[in-house]
């Protein structure tokens, strides 16, 4: 008898559940969290998020190609390696940066460089730069981009100063500036605001002292010469600084005609400054203003009780 | 039927999310396309070039994913190569279409890919085909092609005519364009263009600042009157 | 090795000591035993014409065709061996209809002809075959116009205005140069061609024959179809005419 007083006051809030995928209240709405649940248990795999966390970049200058990197490698939100390597070989006047699936890049350009070696060999002549794009798209398309390599390829041949990107799925554009990976789009926007055409490197050793990327002073001596690698550098300092996923120090690559400078660690904004190693307070760091004493001995006293004595013939 | 359905696009993958079309007129054929690829939200490239050459005399548009009409251009670009040199003649935009036809439809659950081919060659003059989604061919005098392509239809519809020479060809390609370009969110940039006859190749070019321009807008709200007539706004009761 | 012979002509994949594969050679020599077959390349269309001999009264009249048709537009006309004519003939049925589904277009006469002197030349390689005993003259009208090539039985494959090949081809040679084929109509060629084969014809050394002609051209919109009867009828009538002033 009571039961049928209670049940129709249940009633009322249960309808509020099962009516929020018809009627959704204002504020945030759970009810996918509730499926998605109900669908892990059932044995579906939520997608994995993966990110490329890299800053890759490529611009065409006066005399041709510079490449820049930063050198953090990630495994999902940790640091797998702080200071790698991104720009690959592929001939002595043909690079690649890549990001994506660091692997994948890593073969896929020691593929590419090992065939056009060959290549090389038998046609008797230096590789072109489209020759090493034509390659990289075909592998890459024929794993319908389960091949995680975004590239940027770029180098000097006989046809001239030539610049590419090459994404996972095998598509290519041909730009005088470009950037890849997660930091892309803080790079770009470097580029957008900085690039123009005919800019020059300059003929004089580079110095790899270049101000500090933490300062907003915009103002430098007017070092035409190393417009196009300032660019560049600027352009990965962007995403370093701008990007979770990238990080560290600046490698660059400087492609012309006659000579390629590979220059590994141009700039690092991310020193840590040496440990001490010891973490010793000085005496007098803390001023005492009292001291008192406490004996932290427990004393106590055993007062053997006295009795009979147990039987123990 | 040619619009690039987004959900065959897979993960990540560089979209031509387009505006392209090719017109046939008496003695060549106009092909025009905006400039812009997107990877999601993002602009990969502004000023891409989706005129693709693949003969001395024939070129396609290409819409869909970058990557898969790439390919698909690449293999009749070879193939195409392989006709004229074994039969040492250049090959019918026909055949070129053919070749399309045959890696679009065979392979059509593995690609997104919707191609206008447009050329010239000596059997019939010029000559234009399209090729959407899914794999069909079909000769037509004009076509386009691409997301953008849906919101010109009528415009097209109502403007193409017969019997067309190379100028209003070009004006009718520049136009169309510009107006695909400005409603779909995924074309912009640049157009380009190029006059295919029997003499040759010529490219064209429109800057985007220098897009044909049609009606803009206005303000809808009237201007502010001023004078005795100004109803000052009552602002609704709350409780 | 046997006692006569020197062996270098025992397989095509043998060259003699002076350069010469007698397999290939022998072939042709197989040829050169047949009925003539001519082929006329005119202004608008060519003609093609055989000199079948008749090697039984009991055959059927017309049986036994050495003229085939390889595509709508593509005609052949063999001297040699029978059999392996037909089997060139499939092959280049094969052959068209992979070009139509590639292309999407008619084979031109020379991309045909080109294609089967491939497959002529690939038996001349191997120990395992023998090359084939016939020479095949093509014949049909493309988008390039009427023409006409010859593929021998090494695999050379050359285009002629005016080709014949079997026993009577030096004849027949040299009545197709006193022609002026290039302004030639289809239906003068048909009245030259069977002029020439009843010419080529020994009617001493030789049994009977059947004159088997087919043309295409602009006369047939463009099909390769035989020649009419009552126009075959009036080229016989003529050729054998043609055949009292001879000489």
């Amino acid at each position: 008898m009571e039961c049928g007083v209670r049940c129709p006051r249940r009633r009322r809030v249960r309808p509020f559940c099962t009516q929020t995928a018809m009627y959704r209240g204002p504020g945030f709405d759970f009810s996918n969290s509730l499926r998605n649940d109900f669908l892990q248990h059932k044995g579906v795999a939520l997608p994995k998020a993966t990110s490329t966390g890299t800053t890759i970049v490529g611009c065409i200058f006066k005399d041709g190609i510079i490449l820049g990197a930063d050198t953090r490698a990630t495994e999902g939100e940790i640091v797998a390696d702080k200071n790698c390597e991104k720009i690959h070989y592929i001939a002595e006047s043909i690079r690649c940066c890549g990001a994506g699936t660091a692997a994948d890049t890593e073969f896929v350009t020691a593929a590419i460089s090992s065939n056009i070696e060959l290549h090389a060999l038998s046609t008797g002549r230096k590789p072109r730069v489209v020759a090493a794009m034509t390659m990289l798209k075909q592998y890459l398309f024929q794993y319908q981009g389960h091949v995680g390599a975004a590239l940027v390829l770029g180098g000097v041949d006989s046809t001239g100063a030539h610049l590419f990107t090459v994404h996972p799925h095998g598509s290519t554009d041909k730009l005088p500036y470009v950037t890849m990976g997660s930091g892309s789009l803080a790079a770009m926007a470097v580029f957008e605001n900085g690039w123009k055409p005919n800019m020059e490197v300059g003929r004089q050793p580079l110095s790899p002292a270049l101000p500090s990327w933490y300062s907003n002073d915009n103002v430098r001596p007017a070092v035409q010469r190393e417009e196009a690698l300032k660019l560049v550098c600027d352009a990965v300092a962007a995403g370093i600084f701008n990007d979770l996923g990238s990080g560290s120090n600046i490698d660059a690559c400087v492609i012309t005609a006659t000579h390629t400078e590979m220059l590994r660690n141009f700039v690092k904004p991310n020193e840590r400054v040496a440990k001490e190693l010891k973490y010793g307070f000085r005496h007098g760091t803390t001023a005492i203003k009292s001291e008192h004493i406490r004996s932290l001995v427990v004393s106590e006293e055993i007062t053997p009780i006295r009795g009979e004595a147990m039987d123990v013939s | 039927m040619d619009r690039i359905d987004m959900d065959r696009l897979k993960s990540g993958e560089v979209n031509l999310g387009t505006s392209i079309m090719a017109v046939q007129f008496d003695h060549g054929v106009v092909i025009g396309a905006d400039s812009r690829t997107t990877t999601g939200s993002y602009i990969a490239n502004r000023v891409t070039d989706k005129l693709t050459h693949v003969h001395d005399r024939i070129y396609c548009c290409r819409s869909g994913s970058a990557a898969d009409t790439q390919a698909i251009a690449d293999i009749v670009h070879y193939s195409l190569q392989l006709y004229t040199q074994e039969f040492g003649a250049a090959p019918p935009v026909s055949s070129a279409a053919a070749i399309f036809q045959k890696l679009c439809y065979e392979n059509k659950d593995a690609l997104s890919a919707g191609i206008i081919v447009a050329g010239w060659d000596k059997e019939v003059g010029p000559s234009v085909y399209n090729i959407p989604v899914g794999g069909g061919s079909f000769r037509q005098p004009w076509a386009i092609g691409g997301s953008g392509s849906t919101y010109v239809y009528g415009y097209c519809d109502a403007t193409y005519q017969e019997g067309w020479g190379r100028g209003e060809a070009v004006q009718f390609v520049k136009n169309t364009l510009a107006l695909a370009m400005g409603r779909d969110g995924s074309s912009g940039g640049v157009i380009r263009m190029c006059v295919i006859t029997e003499d040759g190749v010529e490219r064209l070019f429109v800057p985007g600042d220098q897009l044909p321009k049609f009606w803009e807008g206005h303000e809808v709200l009237p201007a502010a009157v001023t004078g005795a007539n100004v109803i000052d706004p009552v602002p609704m009761a709350v409780e | 090795m046997t006692s006569i012979g020197t062996g270098y002509d025992l397989s095509a994949s043998t060259y003699s000591p002076d350069g010469r594969i007698f397999q290939v050679e022998y072939a042709t020599k197989a040829v050169e035993n047949s009925g003539t077959a001519i082929g006329l390349r005119v202004k608008d269309g060519i003609v093609l014409g055989v000199e079948k001999l008749i090697h039984s009264k009991l055959l059927v009249p017309g049986a036994n065709r050495r003229i085939q048709t390889v595509d709508r537009h593509i005609g052949m006309a063999t001297a040699g061996l029978l059999a392996d004519g037909r089997n060139v003939a499939n092959r280049a049925r094969d052959e068209s209809s992979q070009i139509r589904g590639l292309w999407r277009e008619p084979p031109t006469v020379k991309e045909l002809a080109d294609r089967l002197a491939l497959y002529a030349q690939a038996y001349t390689l191997y120990s395992s075959v023998r090359p084939f005993g016939i020479s095949t003259i093509f014949g049909g009208v493309d988008k390039t116009g009427p023409s006409l090539f010859v593929v021998e039985p090494s695999g050379v494959c050359l285009g002629y205005h005016g080709a014949a090949v079997g026993k009577g081809r030096q004849l027949a040679k040299t009545e197709l140069e006193k022609l002026k084929l290039s302004e030639l109509s289809m239906r003068e060629a048909v009245i030259e061609a069977a002029r020439i084969i009843y010419i080529v014809h020994d009617d001493n050394k030789e049994k009977e024959f059947e004159l088997e002609m087919s043309w295409a051209g602009d006369e047939t919109g463009g099909l390769h179809v035989p020649v009419p009867a009552d126009l075959l009828a009036e080229a016989e009538q003529k050729a054998r005419e043609a055949l009292e002033t001879f000489e």
